[in-house]
């Protein structure tokens, strides 16, 4: 148990490393008027950092997160489910964002619209491809207050 | 705006507007002196000389153009199928400039297609002080305009034909910033691209595509079309009334729906049909030549191994591609590493090699984003709302008139064209405010003496995104690197008071749907968002060699201010605004 533990841990900080801005070597060649078929979808998808509260206005907020570069369609959209209540997250919120092939982790950011002021929101995160199928990213409830 | 600008404004443009009227560039203007929509403010000062020297520069490649016809070896047509051996390539490219800079073309003969596209800037708009106010350009009948900033042709035949992909769950290809020209007829958007100007009510202005057949036969170049494309290309019975009809801008009371007033037998209307393609494969033949889209650029020099960048264009180049992030987008040819190896990540410690996996990337990936920009009370359009002369209105929503892109196209809605796929009708709403990924070369490219596109210059005003909002490069970058951490529920002249506009305030977006949200809040330092635009710099042609015509400019540089606030002078009130149109009559 203590090992799968340290190899997370290891495999986490790895990519909490090479999760800044650096872009990596190409291998496929890139040819105008073609559209490339998906990247190769990552074994798991896990987030490395977040998801946390952006920033919020009395109605709206934006939450984010980075995860490994999920791989899959290059149009990608980040997924919130959120709610007043943490045990009912009724609501979804999505925005679409253009994975980057050459770099190793991913920044996703949601926009929520149509949000109360002064309330407190739970929300959970996940990212899925254009397609609608999700990357299966889990993700812990967390919580935000709108001004 | 402030009120007493608006006023002094008020008198001047008045006073330019009937100059405007008055003057067809050098010559009287043929023009109806009738229709004035435009508020005081809106219409740029010197747009009449402006006019006029676009004209003369027109002019002056037309006949550099005529000169390269009369340089062309006799064409002879040899083989199976018969092919024009040896100059077929020089002889449709050269048809392609001659059509393209002929100003005969348009309703009143006084605009080409390159009117608007001009070489030194990047075949993008040539009159700073349009780029800097009205943003769409004045069409044919001059005070009629369109709604969208001149789209550069460089690189544009290299998009496809428009196509949905399942997978990716968007389109890619087309042409124009709403993708209205598919290429579904000739298999090349640029080519239908270069079909719509010539018969859009607020540019070229014909009524009839038959017109610009008709004009063809006129036209001094007539034998070059007839040696490429056939003799019998014009043997048309164009009716006695023809010039009649195709001096009536398009859209006139007097045409109804009709959008084939020339009368013509089924057989010349093939035959018109055919000449109308044959124009838009010439100039599109022309635009993918070296002379328009030349991969001379400092950055092709750089691929090539034989330019150094400097540390500031190295860092760009990096910011571009790492924390930047405009390389998901905008794509470099290099970053297609399929992610991840595995397990998961990349190996510790990779890093770009530095080898090009393609060695002419064209910095789009030819997709479509609604990058959130802030609508522009400057638009032209906006204030095209009663008949003119003709009857016509171009645009009876007024200021309340939303450009939703692509989606707009793919419902066949006002303001674009019909959408020839009916099973895309469905993606309209997930489209909406989505605008074409711009290819960015030369998206710095201006006029040699003026240097750079941003102040204090010199400097030539150039205009960015659809609807020329952004107007430098430093606020284009800015703006991609801010957008959701200085936002305010606002429009356009409207920020709080202690914030300026494009610096620390941006309006809420014109369509907040479908926002795109790869980019907005970036954490780029001010010193990192003037690297990316050193890089961007890098992407201009004619570095490796010349780029043809470019110094035709015969305008003045700006010099002054800074590239953060660059045209915030000219930000006009979009709350004074909608009080001004209801007190419209």
């Amino acid at each position: 148990m203590n090992e799968i533990v340290q190899k997370l841990f290891f495999s986490a900080a790895a990519l909490s490393l090479f999760c800044s801005n650096s872009v990596v070597a190409q291998t496929s060649p890139y040819r105008p008027k073609e559209i490339l078929p998906p990247a190769k979808k990552a074994a798991r998808v896990h987030i490395t950092l977040g998801p946390e509260l952006e920033s919020a206005k009395s109605s709206w907020a934006i939450i984010r997160w980075t995860s490994n570069n999920p791989g899959g369609s290059d149009e990608h959209f980040g997924v919130v489910t959120y709610g007043t209540d943490p045990g009912d997250l009724k609501e979804t919120a999505k925005s679409h964002i253009r994975l980057n092939r050459g770099h190793p982790c991913t920044i996703f950011r949601v926009r929520l619209d149509g949000l109360k002021p002064g309330t407190t929101y739970y929300y959970r995160v996940d990212s899925m491809e254009a397609s609608g199928t999700s990357d299966g990213v889990k993700s812990p409830v967390k919580h935000f207050t709108t001004p | 705006m402030r009120r007493t600008t608006l006023i002094v404004l008020s008198v001047v443009c008045l006073t330019v507007l009937g100059a405007v009227m008055m003057t067809k560039g050098d010559e009287v203007d043929p023009t109806p002196q009738t229709y004035n929509p435009y508020p005081p403010g809106i219409l740029p000062s010197d747009l009449s000389s402006e006019l006029a020297r676009v004209r003369r520069e027109v002019t002056f490649i037309e006949n550099e153009a005529i000169a390269e016809w009369h340089a062309l070896p006799p064409l002879k047509f040899i083989g199976q199928p018969p092919t024009i051996q040896g100059s077929g390539y020089a002889a449709v490219r050269t048809l392609g400039k001659l059509m393209n800079f002929d100003q005969n073309i348009s309703v009143f003969k006084n605009e080409a297609c390159a009117s608007c596209h001009m070489p030194y800037a990047g075949f993008s708009g040539p009159i700073p002080s349009v780029n800097l106010t009205m943003i769409a350009y004045p069409g044919s009948f001059r005070i009629r305009a369109g709604k969208r900033t001149a789209q550069r042709y460089t690189y544009s035949p290299d998009f496809p034909v428009l196509n949905y992909n399942a997978t990716q769950g968007t389109f890619f290809g087309g042409n124009f910033w709403d993708a209205r020209s598919t290429g579904y007829l000739l298999q090349s958007a640029d080519a239908e691209q270069a079909q719509h100007p010539p018969v859009d009510t607020q540019e070229m202005g014909a009524p009839d595509t038959a017109c610009i057949t008709f004009r063809l036969s006129q036209a001094v170049y007539r034998p070059l079309f007839e040696a490429v494309w056939g003799k019998g290309s014009f043997s048309i019975s164009f009716p006695s009334n023809t010039e009649e009809i195709c001096e009536t801008p398009g859209g006139a009371a007097v045409f109804g729906s009709n959008a084939t007033p020339v009368q013509l037998s089924p057989a010349d209307r093939a035959r018109s049909n055919a000449v109308y393609d044959h124009w838009a494969q010439s100039i599109s033949f022309y635009e993918s030549s070296p002379a328009v889209s030349a991969f001379s650029s400092k950055f092709d020099a750089f691929l090539a191994g034989k330019y150094n960048m400097t540390a500031d264009e190295m860092a760009g180049y990096k910011l571009f591609r790492g924390k930047g992030n405009c390389n998901s987008c905008h794509l470099d040819g290099r970053s297609t590493a399929p992610t991840p190896p595995p397990p998961e990540g990349t190996a510790p410690g990779s890093e770009d090699t530095g080898a090009a996996a393609d060695t002419r990337p064209l910095f789009t990936c030819f997709g479509y984003a609604n990058l959130g920009v802030p609508k522009n009370p400057r638009d032209a359009f906006y204030y095209q709302t009663t008949p003119d002369a003709f009857g016509f209105t171009a645009n009876p929503e007024g200021f309340a008139y939303t450009d939703f892109g692509l989606g707009a196209f793919l419902r066949s809605g006002f303001g674009s064209a019909p959408n020839p796929n009916s099973s895309w009708t469905k993606f309209a709403s997930t489209s909406d405010g989505r605008m074409q990924t711009s290819t960015a070369r030369d998206v710095a490219l201006v006029p040699p003496q003026c240097k750079s596109t941003d102040a204090p210059g010199p400097y030539f005003q150039k205009e960015f995104f659809h609807n020329g909002y952004i107007k430098s490069l430093k606020q284009l970058v800015h703006f991609y690197n801010t957008r959701d951490v200085f936002p305010f529920s606002v429009e356009s002249g409207n920020c709080p008071a202690g914030t300026t506009e494009k610096v620390n305030c941006w309006p809420a977006p014109e369509v907040p749907q479908n926002l795109d949200m790869t980019i907005g809040k970036l954490g780029l330092t001010d010193t990192e968002e003037n690297q990316i635009v050193k890089f961007l710099e890098t992407l201009t042609d004619g570095f490796t060699t010349p780029y043809p015509d470019i110094n035709t400019y015969t305008g003045v540089c700006k010099t002054g201010g800074n590239a953060s606030t660059q045209g915030n002078s000219a930000i006009i009130s979009a709350v004074a605004i909608r009080a001004l149109m209801r007190e419209k009559p």
